[in-house]
């Protein structure tokens, strides 16, 4: 090559940094192809789904953050230490990204106020809230912390290790073990006495 | 407040995980947990939950995999463009930046002469006719440079402001 152009090219790819190739192959490939991830939602959407309403309390919400979690599980760089783990650890990631988004919902300011509330909108929660373990179930929750709703959820219902769920939700394994073991003593005792767990929070 | 797990409750979530409890479940582990509240309160928690989330699995309402793949590979390519088009954008504030100065230097160097060349403003209410040539700055036309000068910076501010109209006007 002409020593001149090729001095003319590096000075171009120094004016314009590996922006134009490094953003070219992210967007060339994705964490997975299209097959591999309707596989992969095929398997992994009803626990995510599940996990979003018992925790968020909101099917409405369950359904966006789900999607949100999704594209965002796509659009994310794989990070390559979990990449050997397979579709387990995928499974983790997608769940802590739900959790966060779950946890940037509750930090946000609540602007809609109960008359904003489409009617056809409250009466699918009665309608839904129709089941055994749901009559159960979700008066205890509605008394838990959204953290301890969380715990319980990926301890119980996913049957997640302390470690992996100290992965999912960011807090260190030892904070986890205490948190659990109080959140259980206090769903139990909601669980075990159904004048607790009707009571309503003032 | 004891932190201190029973030493059987490993065992006990093992048998919940497999499906195990209490079919599979030896008499003498089963008298155990009916009598150890940390026992008992895993037992009914891990069935209260196990339940309630089959019975979420069944009423999960799933959008098609194939319209949030492309979503995803959208918001991808989106990113993917906005990362080229900061470079784009700096070339943008550079140009703007160069024609400011060029703006900038052109009335300076106009000061310094002198601002005679604005009397024209005075005399355009009496002037009957407009005459074009009026409107040369005649401290440029006194000068050696005039026209030499004023056409090609003319030209440069006229071709940078171009492009850089070009440019926003493509990014937008």
């Amino acid at each position: 090559m002409d020593p001149r152009r090729k001095r003319t090219r590096m000075l171009w790819e120094f004016v314009l940094p590996s922006v134009l190739a490094d953003g070219a192959s992210r967007a060339a490939e994705p964490p997975m192809d299209s097959d591999a991830f309707a596989g992969f939602y095929e398997r992994s959407a009803r626990p995510l789904w599940a996990y979003l309403v018992r925790v968020g309390g909101d099917p409405a919400l369950a359904d966006d953050l789900m999607q949100e979690s999704y594209v965002r599980f796509l659009c994310a760089a794989w990070p390559e230490s979990h990449q050997d783990e397979g579709e387990v650890a995928a499974r983790r990631y997608l769940f802590r990204i739900a959790t966060n988004l779950l946890r940037d919902h509750w930090r946000r300011p609540r602007a809609a106020s109960i008359e904003d509330i489409p009617e056809e909108f409250l009466a699918a929660h009665v309608s839904s809230a129709q089941s055994d373990s749901q009559a159960i179930l979700s008066p205890a929750m509605a008394q838990m912390s959204p953290r301890e709703r969380q715990l319980l959820w990926l301890a119980h219902a996913e049957g997640y290790s302390h470690r992996e769920i100290a992965e999912v939700t960011g807090l260190a394994s030892a904070s986890i073990r205490l948190l659990l073991f109080r959140a259980r003593r206090k769903i139990a005792r909601l669980l075990r006495e159904p004048d607790l767990r009707t009571r309503s929070e003032p | 407040m004891t932190l201190r797990p029973c030493p059987c409750e490993k065992e006990v979530s093992e048998l919940l995980a497999r499906g195990q409890w209490p079919g599979n479940c030896v008499p003498e582990l089963r008298a155990h947990v009916s009598g150890c509240r940390s026992c008992r309160d895993l037992v009914l928690l891990t069935e209260t939950f196990r339940r309630a989330r089959a019975e979420a699995l069944g009423a999960a309402r799933l959008a098609s995999p194939g319209a949030l793949w492309w979503k995803a590979q959208l918001r991808r390519r989106n990113a993917a463009v906005e990362r080229v088009g900061k470079p784009i954008l700096s070339a943008q504030i550079f140009a703007l930046a160069i024609n400011l100065c060029l703006v900038v230097g052109l009335l300076a160097w106009q000061a310094r002469r002198g601002l005679g060349w604005l009397t024209w403003l005075e005399q355009l209410p009496q002037a009957t006719t407009l005459h074009l040539g009026k409107l040369w700055p005649s401290a440029l036309l006194n000068s050696g440079l005039s026209l030499t000068v004023l056409i090609p910076a003319a030209a440069t501010l006229a071709l940078l402001s171009g492009v850089v109209v070009y440019l926003a006007s493509e990014k937008q």
